[in-house]
């Protein structure tokens, strides 16, 4: 039985911007049998009046129309699987932010309130998944990261396996001498002191470390994973809860800069050459096995380079001054000359350069090598040098600081490979089997290529976002990738120095263990942390389109046989992209449901035609776009009062039915205001926005059979701090519809 | 510029531009600040940026052959905001130094007074000794008198000074000639030489390109008061010749005898310009830049020659002729170590300057604004 309640908090200018005098009638039109008003909701009293009635049994779900739902959490804390609450931001969408008294105010006010006792009503209690976790961090990957981030999550209390596909651990960095300064003055290179922490690796008895062992398969869920691993000793099986990827790098293939004398002449190597000469002791040119007069560094060799690799390895200019200070010790009449396009050396760095100039006397110039000429002596051609001139240097040595590439698979491709390779056989028609046969010819390159080999439908590995880099790649989600459990660390998360690596372990780590705790309580990690709610699929009505599976940034769903999506609730993120994508409207939240949205756009007020009041919906991501509409409500900035706003969980989780409600209902415009999408997105989940934004096609469909302007629907993406746009767009899309007039379904 | 030049870097000059005051120019990075704040940086002429890094590869012809490094006045405004402390000002004074030295006639005489922080003993000895030697060899020494014509004879001093002019004189000029063709190898010229030379003059005379020195504007009057006080002393020594001979004018000339008056107006300017830009260069805040030994041998040997002078005409006065006759002495022996050494000293950059600057009028193109933009 529901017992519907409205609680009203007359505040924050509240009781003075409308007239709350005929809210109480309204509560009892949509079905709320509790009213009360409190002229401070969040007061001490005012959240008693709130608990007496839920001691009571009074109320079982209740709208509290006061502020935002991002104002006063801890005010408003109620535990999802008790009650159902909703939120009307009368506040800041009303009192702070139109003119107190008007006739529009009311309506707006009135309308937030019929659409949250309406949403509320359709909410469901939720029931948190109850399963066992497993507290296990699995490392795969032995470098700098692997090692630092095994280390952190055996520090926090967690079991730790660490594999490592080699003989040893260290990776990269057990192979150089000298790593580049850690602490004051950071002038001189440091001694390598990754033995220390390989050593204390394999001496905690909470890790144990597999060498020489790959995984073989990681199914299941986070806080579940069944993970084998084949290694020297055999294969073995064992649980995990959270994985840290931390594969590294190689370094770019140098066999591609011809143009820079590499494979040409003997006498040009690459950076990771010359630090095996150097830990040698013995910097030689390999063709005369002569001390070289003159060494050439050319920096960015294939890096920041449209052809080659178009990033900056952030690391390769500070090798090249470890090498330099190295060399000048060694041979130090040798002469070396550093080609640059920039000297990359961030934070401490600079003093690095600074020391390394002075002591070791090197000569630099910005400038492009276009050529490394190969006649005998090697001339290095430069040009837009900063002394002025086209340059040619000769050397008798010419070093190419190579960037790094991330040693990732990209589980996406190998799944199409995968599926391209089962159509060329059992594809439906010739010509489909043909054009499969021909798709995987050209994946070829994929096969076999599997790290982890994620039992996944969406494929055996992380995917990849750009460059190959499995990273979510933006600057509020370190770490994060596209499988939840799943961190990536090292230089497989982002081209980075040694003490990075380190560093980007301990953080890998954190996030693994958070996922395992949040996992134990029943929660969602990150972006959505503490959501104890679950989809839930009527799987009578599922059509097996495949949507859903394909669609979730995160892989959640995988299918059986028959294409029949399969829900792994921990994997789950509960961004309700699948519930935006689903034609037969069959997943739902407790707290997020198709119906429950749809019922928001029924109970809007459309004036007639004549009154010549337009009404908007705008749909708001409650990432961004929502806290940025709060920010700019906190300023008390005006904006249009003819738009209602529906937050979503993200602009993926719009499903176009609401949509297509609303303009059958005469409402006359509809936006979809949410986060950036393309290379630097900001969707938090990642794939969100660019989703809404192909679904817009359908959405055209939709408005073509309703024989209405697709001018009606438009997506505006904003960041978080664009909030001063917000009255521009609002502005703009009024002024939008009233060129294109009001919609005709009105009154209909 | 599409020029390909096969670039050879010279350890031995870029040492030598460390060791002669340029000590920090390997922490250069390029940044370009010293030219966003230096009067004389052009597009394609980014002052004194370019000349650090080229100082720092040892590209000594190049630098050889560029006038902007004579331009340059030294302000000091790019030292005191190069972010890496590389200091610049010390840089492009260390290359002007070297210039002077590979400029000189005969060579040995450069390297000698190059070195005036190690040789100054012999700089200044020489002289003094000579003196000594040929004033005993004369007797003048034993017969001390307050009549300095009578201590020393006229014409000591005419076979001393002529010749000593006369050599330095061919010596700059010497160096004159190889450092203009220089140039003229770095910038092609037109036009006359004398029709540039009077608003170089001019700039001279006025001192007007000092005035746009930041952070040692001041020295714009000091250096101003103590070429008055050079000038002024040749007007003076001048017209004593005609005065001697022509009018016979009795020795000493009295007091208020203008050419008297105006000879101490010389020594009064000298000794206010001296004292002035030594303390300019004692000033520790950094801003005038670090001064080596050579930089000071100049400044010391006029201020030598300043007071020698000015206590030689107390003495005069006080009338003790043991100390006079010491005094004047030294002010001789001082005297002509500054015209000795003029040729290959700071001294010479009032030749090479002026030198530059009327080159860079001959080598802007035709109808631009003679003074450099940025």
């Amino acid at each position: 039985m529901e017992r519907l309640g409205l609680f009203l908090c007359t505040g924050c200018e509240i009781g003075k911007a409308v007239d709350t005098g005929g809210f109480e009638k309204l509560a009892k039109k949509a079905g709320a049998t509790v009213y009360a008003a409190h002229p401070c909701l969040c007061s001490p009293e005012g959240l008693a009046t709130i608990e007496k009635a839920i001691a009571d049994g009074t109320v079982d779900r209740f709208l509290i129309a006061a502020c935002s739902p991002n104002a006063k959490p801890l005010e408003f804390r109620y535990h999802p699987t008790k009650v159902a609450v909703e939120r009307a931001s009368l506040r800041e969408q009303v009192a702070w932010t139109h003119k107190h008294g008007d006739e529009d105010t009311q309506l707006l006010a009135e309308d937030l309130l019929r659409m949250g006792l309406a949403r509320v009503s359709k909410l469901h209690l939720s029931k948190p998944p109850s399963e066992a976790i497993d507290r296990t961090v699995l490392v795969v990957g032995g470098g700098a990261a692997g090692l630092n981030a095994a280390k952190a999550a055996a520090d926090m209390g967690h079991p730790v396996v660490l594999v490592e596909a080699g003989e040893r651990l260290g990776g990269h960095l057990a192979t150089v001498k000298t790593v580049t300064p850690e602490c004051p003055p950071y002038e001189t290179p440091h001694a390598n002191r990754i033995a220390d922490l390989i050593g204390s690796v394999e001496r905690n008895p909470r890790i144990r470390v597999l060498k020489q062992a790959m995984t073989k398969a990681i199914d299941g869920q986070p806080g579940q994973f069944s993970v084998t691993v084949a290694g020297a000793a055999g294969e073995e099986t064992f649980k995990a809860g959270a994985i840290v990827q931390a594969t590294g790098a190689k370094p770019y293939e140098a066999a591609k800069l011809a143009h820079l004398g590499y494979g040409v002449s003997p006498d040009v190597v690459t950076s990771g050459e010359l630090e095996v000469m150097l830990s040698e002791r013995k910097v030689l040119c390999p063709r005369t096995k002569a001390t070289p007069r003159r060494i050439v560094f050319v920096q960015c060799a294939g890096s920041r380079d449209k052809d080659h690799l178009p990033y900056c390895s952030a690391d390769c200019c500070a090798t090249t001054l470890r090498q330099l200070a190295a060399i000048h010790e060694l041979h130090p009449d040798s002469e070396c000359v550093v080609v640059y396009r920039d000297m990359r050396t961030p934070g401490q760095l600079e003093h690095f350069y600074k020391g390394v100039q002075e002591r070791t006397g090197s000569l630099f110039t910005r400038g492009v090598v276009k050529q490394v000429q190969v006649d005998g002596r090697l001339e290095v051609r430069v040009t837009e040098s900063l002394l002025g001139d086209d340059l040619t240097l000769e050397a008798d040595l010419v070093v190419l600081g190579v960037g790094m590439v991330p040693h990732s698979a990209d589980g996406e491709k190998i799944r199409q490979h995968l599926d391209a390779k089962v159509r060329s056989e059992k594809g439906d028609s010739e010509v489909q089997r043909k054009q499969a046969a021909q798709l995987a010819e050209e994946l070829k390159g994929y096969e076999g290529t599997e790290i982890l080999h994620l039992g996944y439908r969406q494929g055996p590995d992380l995917p990849v976002l750009s460059n190959g880099y499995p990273d979510s790649h933006y600057i509020c989600f370190p770490y994060e990738t596209r499988r939840t459990g799943i961190y990536a660390a090292g230089c497989l998360r982002a081209p980075m120095d040694a003490a990075q690596a380190v560093e980007d372990g301990w953080g890998a780590a954190l996030k693994a263990v958070q996922c395992i705790a949040a996992l134990t309580r029943g929660e969602a990690v990150h972006p959505r942390a503490g959501d104890v709610s679950i989809a839930d699929f009527f799987m009578q009505r599922c059509t097996q389109c495949k949507r859903c599976t394909e669609e979730c940034p995160f892989g959640t769903l995988n299918e059986d046989e028959k294409g029949t999506p399969q829900y792994n609730p921990l994997r789950c993120r509960r961004c309700g992209i699948c519930l935006g994508s689903c034609p037969e409207r069959i997943i739902s939240f407790p707290e997020y449901s198709v119906d429950a949205v749809a019922s928001m756009v029924k109970v809007i007020e459309v004036p007639e035609e004549d009154e010549e009041k337009p009404r908007m919906l705008a749909f708001l991501c409650e990432n961004d776009a929502l806290p940025a509409l709060d920010e700019l409500a906190s300023r008390r900035v005006e904006w249009n009062p003819w738009i209602r706003i529906i937050p979503v969980r993200c602009l993926g989780a719009v499903n176009i039915v609401w949509i297509a409600d609303s303009l059958s209902r005469g409402i006359d415009g509809v936006l979809l205001l949410g986060c950036k999408r393309g290379d630097d997105y900001q969707c938090h989940y990642m794939r969100g926005s660019e989703l809404a934004n192909t679904r817009m096609t359908n959405v055209k469909e939709t408005l073509d059979r309703l024989k209405l302007e697709s001018d009606r629907v438009r997506i505006v993406e904003l960041g978080r701090d664009e909030f001063g746009r917000i009255p521009e767009i609002f502005q703009e899309f009024a002024g939008t519809i009233e060129r294109v007039g009001p919609n005709p379904y009105k009154g209909l | 510029m599409a020029t390909d030049t096969n670039i050879a870097p010279s350890r031995e000059f870029r040492d030598e531009v460390m060791r002669r005051g340029g000590a920090d120019v390997a922490r250069c990075y390029q940044c370009a600040t010293c030219s966003s704040v230096c009067e004389l940086a052009t597009e394609a002429n980014p002052f004194p940026r370019r000349q650090v890094l080229a100082a720092q590869w040892g590209l000594e012809e190049r630098l050889a052959k560029d006038a902007s490094v004579w331009l340059c006045h030294q302000c000091n405004d790019c030292t005191a905001r190069c972010p890496r402390d590389a200091k610049p000002g010390d840089v492009i004074q260390a290359i002007r130094g070297i210039a002077i030295e590979k400029l000189a006639f005969p060579s040995f005489m450069g390297t000698l007074v190059a070195r005036a922080d190690r040789t100054w003993p012999l700089l200044l000895g020489v002289p003094l000794l000579f003196w000594v030697v040929l004033l005993g060899a004369s007797g003048s020494l034993t017969t001390a008198s307050l009549v300095y014509h009578n201590f020393v004879p006229h014409k000591f001093i005419y076979m001393v000074f002529f010749p000593v002019t006369g050599f330095a004189t061919v010596a700059i000029l010497i160096g004159a000639w190889r450092f203009w063709n220089l140039l003229g190898k770095g910038a092609a010229r037109s036009g006359s030489f004398l029709a540039h030379l009077v608003p170089v003059l001019a700039d001279i005379v006025t001192h007007r390109r000092f005035a746009s020195c930041g952070q040692t504007v001041s020295r714009r009057w000091a250096h101003f008061i103590l070429v008055a006080g050079f000038v002024l002393a040749a007007i003076a020594s001048g017209l004593i010749i005609p005065a001697m001979y022509v009018f016979h004018v009795e020795l000493p000339i009295a007091f208020w005898n203008p050419m008297k008056l105006l000879g101490n107006l010389a020594a009064a300017c000298l000794a206010v310009g001296t004292v002035w830009l030594i303390m300019n260069r004692m000033d520790h805040t950094g801003r005038t830049g670090k001064a080596t030994g050579y930089d000071w041998f100049f400044l010391v040997v006029i201020a030598v020659v300043v007071a020698t002078g000015a206590l030689v005409e107390v003495e005069r006065l006080a009338a003790s002729p043991r100390a006079g006759c010491l005094l004047y002495i030294l002010h001789l022996a001082s005297v002509t170590c500054l015209f000795g050494t003029f040729p290959y000293s700071k001294f010479a950059h009032m030749v090479y300057r002026t030198l530059a600057m009327v080159h860079e009028r001959m080598a802007a193109p035709a109808g631009s604004s003679n003074q450099s933009v940025l």
